[in-house]
């Protein structure tokens, strides 16, 4: 038996190339990569004033400053729970709408559980460094990496990893990889940025800034792409 | 060649099933198993199909238990949900694992050294 013996309606390279071309429109129309951006873009920017407003500085007479950043420990937790709620129920009722069902859930547990690890780092940190000191000085490069991937600004790049997974989405996976390589390399988030006189608040206010427009460039990018694409 | 034939001699043609190894019921069973659920009007516009048409493919599927059909309504508008049993789900791994053996075993007797 050869494949002569097939019909030419089963010619097998015409059938998995329809396979492949089916479930990467399926793939396409589940999708709606811009809006899970938009919402994290909106919670970062938010979070800003939090930020500014709910840190309590303490200057000390040899010049240096003691911070502690209440405002994104009381407002980061809620916030992502809530994106990351709002973000599932726009996935489950835009692919409802299409007629598909999503696959949107472990994204949002991880989300979830991300929270939660970020929240806990810091409460464990709250807890701890007021009655111990911090490690020798200069910090080892390493404890400035783990500090910076337990920001909830890194948790959301963890969690869109796994969103570009469960999409199988390329370019969700490429930003991500480049989002997450400027918060946890290139922005310093946890020590601030700019010049001495701005001061401790708008030196943490800048690069949180940078972080919501990178999303909010991700999701204006995404959104075109999705326009151009229908 | 002597002897009883080899199982992994057999052509994967062979093993090719009836009811999976078609166009419209393996596109139902690809675009099912990537959504986890499908509307039948998603269905039928990205198969390119009439509502009858459709609805024999579907009646095949399900009577071979790879499909589960669900009826409800949204609004006033009746809607079918499609999603793929676990045998269906089989199904479609091993009809993706032949067709992949059969290029592969075309293209191999296609090399010039097998000529």
């Amino acid at each position: 038996m050869t494949t002569a013996s097939v019909s030419a309606d089963g010619d097998p390279r015409r059938l998995l190339s329809d396979v492949r071309a089916l479930t990467r429109q399926v793939r396409l129309d589940q999708r709606v990569t811009w809006l899970a951006l938009l919402v994290l873009a909106t919670v970062t920017l938010v979070g800003i004033p939090f930020d500014w407003y709910g840190m309590s500085v303490r200057c000390l007479p040899d010049g240096s400053c003691e911070f502690s950043r209440r405002g994104v420990l009381y407002y980061w937790p809620a916030a992502l729970l809530l994106a990351y709620t709002t973000i599932a129920v726009c996935y489950v009722r835009a692919a409802r709408a299409r007629g598909l069902g999503s696959r949107v859930l472990p994204y949002a547990i991880t989300g979830a559980v991300t929270t939660v690890v970020f929240t806990a780092a810091w409460v464990a940190a709250a807890l701890y460094f007021p009655s111990h000191p911090l490690p020798q000085q200069p910090l080892p490069y390493w404890w400035l990496l783990l500090d910076r991937l337990l920001t909830p600004w890194s948790m959301i790049g963890i969690a869109l990893l796994v969103l570009a997974r469960l999409e199988r989405n390329l370019a969700l996976g490429l930003f991500t990889v480049g989002y997450l390589a400027t918060v946890l390399l290139v922005l310093p988030m946890n020590d601030g940025w700019g010049p001495p006189h701005w001061g401790i608040r708008a030196g943490l206010a800048v690069p949180q800034l940078v972080t919501g427009v990178v999303l909010l460039l991700g999701a204006v990018g995404f959104a075109a792409a999705r326009r151009r694409h229908r | 060649m002597t002897g009883a034939p080899d199982p992994s001699d057999t052509h994967p043609a062979t093993g090719l099933d009836d009811v999976v190894h078609q166009r419209v019921r393996l596109g139902i069973l690809a675009i099912t198993h990537e959504a986890r659920r499908v509307e039948f009007g998603y269905l039928r516009t990205q198969l390119d199909l009439t509502a009858g048409n459709l609805s024999k493919h579907l009646s095949v599927l399900a009577e071979a238990g790879l499909i589960d059909m669900e009826k409800g309504y949204e609004g006033r508008r009746g809607r079918t949900w499609i999603t793929l049993t676990a045998a269906g789900d089989t199904a479609l791994t091993e009809e993706v694992q032949r067709l992949k053996l059969l290029i592969a075993r075309v293209e191999t007797t296609g090399t010039p050294q097998h000529r």
